[in-house]
């Protein structure tokens, strides 16, 4: 019994679930209790268990498919087929060439898919290393063909062998052998082109229907026309007066803290030394910290001034937003914004001829910076907002200061004003940095500004 | 107060009027079976709370319900000294104060004398427990409710990891007080924000999707008992399809049965699309919502 959840947890980490020693034991221990020949009681305690998320759940379930009903389907019901199959594995295994794709696939035809999982997770989550300065984008595209090909092989090489050895098996049991090893071969296919999408929640439920302002909404901000941007403001600004309400409601429950012993007594004096009145300390609500550093070429600085307008529009409900601007190199603007109205601020940043705007955006020389020069503004309060699109010009990402920045703070948030589809595509390091973002997002219009907005602060 | 199998579950929560999925009942009998929390999430109104509530019932216990919400701190949640108390009672045995320290002879030693009655004022007597202390103490078994516990500030969060892990809580003038009972804990979250691991990880989960069709029928039925089987059918296959469409706020189970009870309020035996429009409101609780209903009123009811 705990052989298989054993490999199973394998299997999940090697997607990249983090599942500690503590829940496998957990689980193992609640697996006694139940009827683990009942299937909806068994998933449901391995779900409980392990995928403690929303987000985790579909995933989970497509793992748990593939590892207990993919993987193990037809075996237990034909004893014949599972001795065949694995002649025709062994046969393989000798064959193998050392090549790690290759060994995964074998193993994953075998039954075992923890080598093919984790080399998904490598090609989904990996950056290019770079070498000797120029560098590609193209390497998970490339290793993902690599993979291709490498299950077509395997696929060719099965039925080589049952052709080749045409005495071991009867024509019935090489249609079911071909028809088993195909099945095995299309979920393998299957995970490799389906990846997990960045999470969206339904639940949250702001999707479309919203139709505020539907053609204003939905336009690029790159595309907008003067008067469009005055109606975005008009928007934007309504947008701030209602979250404002919305805030300072919460933060209106005065909280009251632990007696404030110097002000009862000093009260108590009017009554005779009496304590009639107790007094507490208020406690100043907390708030929370907002670092934004946002990429000032042209495409995306059209995106990230509305972001700027609205996040210092609201600047009374955080403790504090220090804003960086950057194209090359890293500039702090807190100051800019802090002293002008948002609107004026923005144009200021923009006119500032100290600032080089028309040198290749480096993505790895700002974070270098700002990891040199203030890394010490970071605290567990802080949420970080990126607003870029992650187009190194093929430089170095420097995505582990990325990381490091991940581990000092609360959030990081990434925004990308480019479509979806292109993301990854060209010089785009969205694979590198990806690993290290709490949350990942489109933000190219209205409409997905506000969504963003409104996540972020209630 | 536990139950014997998923079977059992599923049976003693039906009796009080809750019905399960298979898979609920499971993790509810392993969260009894282990002493352990559930942290229930899914959407709002399909039975999160409730589900608390039926186990309570089902036991025949307490519920000591806990809602959490922005700036919740220790004082609210678990026990909070009573100053005013405190101060009273100090200036109504001020005599017997002075009776403690007349004949000390140095100022030392009468604040020597007074730091023995140390222990009168910090006291259980001066303790006001909130819901967690009360859940803690209590000498019968309770259901304790955590409610919209992702409502709640991440530094609530983590004081909840000391008493959902070992069941005690630190009060620093007295001391460790453990569970006299291990309380059943039930945690519900919307999804307002992620709970940390550390949390996650001492819970067991469970997610609550809107319910199956079937289920959804018993639901109803068992809540209405006077309603007829084609109506039921009628109200959850629309209600199913509103769902469909990409609303605000999509109707919730209580929704379902509010609406099913005032078709019947009305005597409506079958659902047409103008009673649908004409009782949308029932279901509906946003404008935007409401129109795009509206819109497709007639395909939502076949």
């Amino acid at each position: 019994m705990i052989n298989p959840i054993l490999k199973f947890v394998a299997c999940c980490r090697a997607a990249g679930y983090r599942i500690s020693t503590a829940e496998v034991i957990d689980c193992v221990e609640q697996l006694e209790l139940v009827d683990v020949l009942d299937e909806t009681e068994f998933r449901a305690a391995l779900r409980a268990n392990f995928a403690k998320s929303r987000r985790d759940q579909a995933h989970f379930d497509r793992l748990y498919h593939l590892f207990f009903h993919e993987l193990r389907g037809d075996l237990s019901e034909q004893e014949g087929l599972a001795g065949k199959a694995d002649q025709v594995i062994n046969s393989l295994r000798d064959q193998a060439n050392g090549d790690r794709s290759h060994n995964a696939i074998i193993e994953f035809l075998s039954g075992d898919p923890l080598m093919f999982l984790e080399m998904m997770r490598q090609i989904q989550t990996q950056g290019d290393t770079p070498s000797l300065g120029m560098k590609f984008n193209l390497g998970p595209l490339a290793n993902r063909l690599r993979v291709m090909v490498g299950l077509n092989k395997v696929r060719e090489e099965i039925g080589r062998y049952l052709q080749d050895n045409p005495f071991a098996f009867n024509s019935a049991m090489r249609q079911e052998l071909t028809r088993y090893f195909h099945e095995y071969l299309q979920s393998a296919f299957a995970l490799l082109l389906k990846e997990p999408r960045p999470y969206t929640d339904e639940q949250r439920g702001y999707k479309t229907h919203e139709k505020h302002l539907m053609e204003l909404g939905e336009r690029p901000f790159a595309s907008l026309s003067a008067r469009e941007i005055e109606d975005v403001r008009d928007v934007l600004d309504n947008l701030v007066r209602k979250l404002k309400d919305i805030i300072t409601r919460r933060y209106a429950q005065n909280r009251e803290g632990v007696l404030d012993v110097k002000k009862t007594l000093r009260r108590s004096a009017r009554y005779n030394g009496v304590p009639v009145e107790i007094l507490f300390r208020k406690r100043p609500p907390k708030k929370g910290k907002i670092v934004t550093l946002c990429d000032i070429s042209s495409s995306v600085w059209s995106a990230a001034r509305f972001m700027l307008n609205v996040l210092y529009s609201l600047h009374g409900c955080f403790e504090k937003v220090n804003s960086f601007v950057f194209v090359s190199g890293l500039k702090e603007v807190s100051e800019v914004f802090d002293n002008n109205e948002p609107n004026h601020a923005i144009e200021m940043i923009l006119k500032d001829l100290e600032f080089n705007y028309y040198v290749p955006t480096d993505y790895g020389e700002t974070f270098r910076q700002f990891k040199h020069d203030h890394m010490d503004i970071l605290t567990k309060r802080t949420t970080i907002i990126i607003m870029g699109d992650a187009r190194t010009n093929y430089l170095h990402p420097e995505d582990r200061i990325l990381g490091e920045m991940r581990e000092r703070c609360r959030r990081v948030i990434w925004l990308n004003p480019e479509p979806l589809s292109s993301w990854n595509s060209g010089d785009s390091e969205m694979y590198a940095y990806k690993q290290h973002c709490h949350e990942l997002r489109q933000c190219r219009n209205l409409n997905q500004l506000i969504e963003f907005i409104e996540e972020l602060m209630l | 107060m536990t139950f014997k199998n998923v079977t059992d579950v599923q049976e003693k929560l039906q009796v009080v009027g809750y019905i399960t999925s298979r898979e609920i009942a499971t993790v509810v009998f392993l969260a009894s079976a282990t002493n352990k929390p559930i942290l229930v999430e899914g959407p709002a109104g399909v039975g999160k709370t409730e589900l608390a509530k039926a186990i309570a019932r089902a036991f025949d216990c307490e519920l000591i319900r806990l809602q959490c919400y922005e700036g919740l701190d220790e004082a609210k949640a678990l026990y909070e000294w009573e100053y005013a108390k405190q101060l009273l009672y100090t200036q109504m045995v001020k005599d017997k104060i002075s009776d403690v320290i007349t004949g000390a002879k140095t100022l030392t030693e009468a604040v020597d004398r007074i730091a023995d009655q140390e222990d009168a004022f910090f006291s259980e007597r001066f303790i006001q427990p909130r819901p967690l202390l009360k859940a803690i103490s209590s000498k019968d078994p309770v259901v304790l409710l955590i409610d919209e516990v992702d409502k709640s500030d991440p530094e609530f969060e983590a004081f909840l990891l000391e008493l959902l892990s070992d069941y005690q809580v630190s009060i620093p003038e007295i001391g460790t007080i453990k569970a006299v009972n291990i309380p059943f804990v039930v945690l519900t979250s919307n999804n307002y924000r992620d709970m940390s691991d550390a949390l996650k990880r001492r819970c067991i989960h469970i997610y609550i999707e809107y319910p199956q069709r079937e289920l959804e029928m018993r639901i109803v039925t068992i809540k209405i008992p006077g309603i007829s089987v084609r109506l039921t059918e009628q109200v959850v296959d629309t209600v199913r399809n509103i769902r469909n469409i990409d609303m605000k706020k999509k109707p919730c189970i209580s929704e379902t049965i509010d609406w099913a009870r005032s078709l019947l309020a009305l005597n409506v035996e079958e659902i047409t699309p103008d009673v649908l429009l004409e009782t949308l409101n029932m279901l509906c609780k946003y404008r935007s919502d409401a129109q795009a209903v509206k819109v497709k009123a007639q395909e939502l009811v076949n």
